[in-house]
């Protein structure tokens, strides 16, 4: 069976044309939250049939990417093209649902891929600068529809950056997980435990960026707060967020009062 | 930066209020100046410029008064959007859904949609009729929300929500939970301590795809060396 069916071909099409939609709302329209890897993984994971892969590579690579800010003139990384990416190759790699250490694998190669998204992000965002010139040149009322042409093109240069990204990705991607598949045991075994093992890291990610302590109060107050309740009360998952959540706000509330 | 997009938003109110051509051309280039805020709160700028331009419209207010306003308001509501929104909102309901994702919800990013744009199609609608009705007192705007405070609020709880998730390890989804390996309580303290271990090597720098590239590493390593069969 050809690596490239027709099959395949149209699947990559599809995910680079709705792929590119969703990754609209990254920066140029409604900023939304659609675009979130936590949105966007599942979403793609649904579209292809295998939600599961998506949800996961969504939740991991929202935690890792949540507080890259796109404050002031600093570029973020594209976490769409890596979370849409590596759900679209997992299931585009396996016909039954993508196995563990498949998705340990596509993350870590749309990982890799950052640095060119942020590059190809500068690139069109340079672009898009000039586009201001196209306006002043023009004179009287033709300058209104100078504006609308030229907003409307800053929208299609962020489409069309996010459509050829895909391009390249997808095929590259599903080509190397035509190679992984042939890697030893081992490096499968090694995949699996990156991606139980990639949370914690995303969690030092926020609480880093989130907390000046080394040793954060809150942070060890929610996890007795849970072990307490899951281990000794045997509370059900939810009820045990619910509660984490209520005494960090009790937590916060008293800091503030202390603070007076 | 923003200049196009401010300029696109606000171009149906210059064509009303301006049908010669010249002042019309003329009040667009003003608008076309620098311009670089939060998109959230830019509502905000937007409705208080509308209404600047109208006031100018009827001749009782200067150009420079227009642009003044732009240029005072978009560095603090830029610092203070960052802050609350991306800095503070967003992590929160991203962990949250990812805390309830960890423990097999799969409805999580439904409700972390729902729960984030509540408050920003909330706040967003408002800030444009807050902005046009105080005419940009940002004064009042920050009187009324507490936004530093509300940021403080959600960064308690979303850090406590982190240590809950690691608290919760004996419920997480397959995918993650490695219940075999260790007892549970030993396990979710060796989290823990994994956690606070990478925070400290976070502060001494490090980015996050170093980091991640780094954990294949070692996850290649120790199932070469054998620890994991």
């Amino acid at each position: 069976m050809p690596m490239f069916d027709t099959h395949m071909i149209f699947t990559i099409a599809a995910v680079a044309f709705f792929g590119a939609i969703i990754g609209l709302d990254r920066l140029a329209v409604g900023q939304c939250m659609i675009s979130q890897p936590i949105v966007a993984g599942p979403l793609t994971g649904w579209m292809l049939g295998d939600p599961t892969a998506g949800i996961i590579i969504g939740a991991v690579l929202e935690l890792i990417w949540v507080l890259d800010m796109p404050v002031g003139t600093f570029v973020p990384a594209d976490a769409t093209v890596s979370a849409v990416s590596a759900t679209a190759i997992a299931a585009m790699g396996s016909t039954t649902g993508a196995a563990l250490p498949l998705i340990g694998f596509c993350i870590l190669l749309t990982v890799a891929m950052v640095p060119v998204t942020m590059r190809a992000d500068n690139v069109v965002r340079h672009w898009n600068s000039r586009l201001v010139d196209a306006v002043m040149d023009a004179s009287g009322k033709e300058s209104g529809r100078a504006l609308v042409r030229a907003h409307l093109s800053g929208l299609l240069a962020f489409y069309l950056k996010s459509v050829f990204l895909y391009l390249v990705f997808l095929p590259l991607g599903v080509a190397a997980v035509f190679v992984f598949k042939q890697l030893p045991e081992n490096i499968h075994r090694a995949m699996s435990l990156f991606v139980k093992l990639l949370p914690l890291i995303g969690i030092a990610l926020v609480v880093r960026k989130l907390s000046m302590n080394m040793i954060d109060l809150f942070l060890i107050i929610g996890f007795l707060l849970a072990a307490v309740a899951g281990q000794f009360f045997h509370a059900q998952a939810f009820t045990m967020i619910l509660l984490v959540a209520a005494g960090g706000w009790l937590g916060a509330r008293y800091r503030e009062w202390h603070s007076q | 930066m923003q200049s196009l997009g401010f300029a696109y938003a606000i171009e149906p109110v210059l064509k009303k209020l301006y049908p010669d051509g010249a002042e019309y051309e003329a009040r667009l280039r003003c608008h076309l100046e620098y311009f670089n805020t939060q998109p959230y709160l830019a509502s905000f700028i937007l409705g208080a410029v509308v209404r600047m331009e109208e006031d100018r419209a009827l001749n009782s207010l200067v150009d420079n008064d227009v642009v003044g306003l732009k240029s005072a308001l978009m560095a603090p509501l830029g610092a203070l959007g960052d802050s609350f929104f991306w800095g503070a909102l967003k992590p929160l309901a991203a962990v949250g859904a990812v805390a309830l994702i960890m423990t097999g919800y799969w409805w999580a990013p439904l409700l972390f949609l729902i729960f984030y744009n509540v408050w920003h199609l909330g706040l967003r609608a408002a800030m444009l009729f807050w902005g046009y009705n105080s005419r940009g007192n940002a004064v009042e705007l920050m009187a009324k929300f507490s936004f530093m405070k509300m940021a403080k609020q959600f960064k308690v709880i979303t850090l406590t929500i982190l240590g809950g998730i690691i608290g919760m390890a004996s419920d997480w989804r397959p995918e993650f939970h490695a219940k075999d390996a260790l007892p549970v309580l030993p396990l979710m303290a060796l989290w823990l301590a994994v956690v606070l271990a990478l925070v400290a090597i976070l502060r001494r720098g490090g980015s996050p795809i170093k980091l991640m590239l780094g954990l294949a590493v070692f996850c290649l390593a120790l199932v070469y060396a054998g620890v994991i069969v």
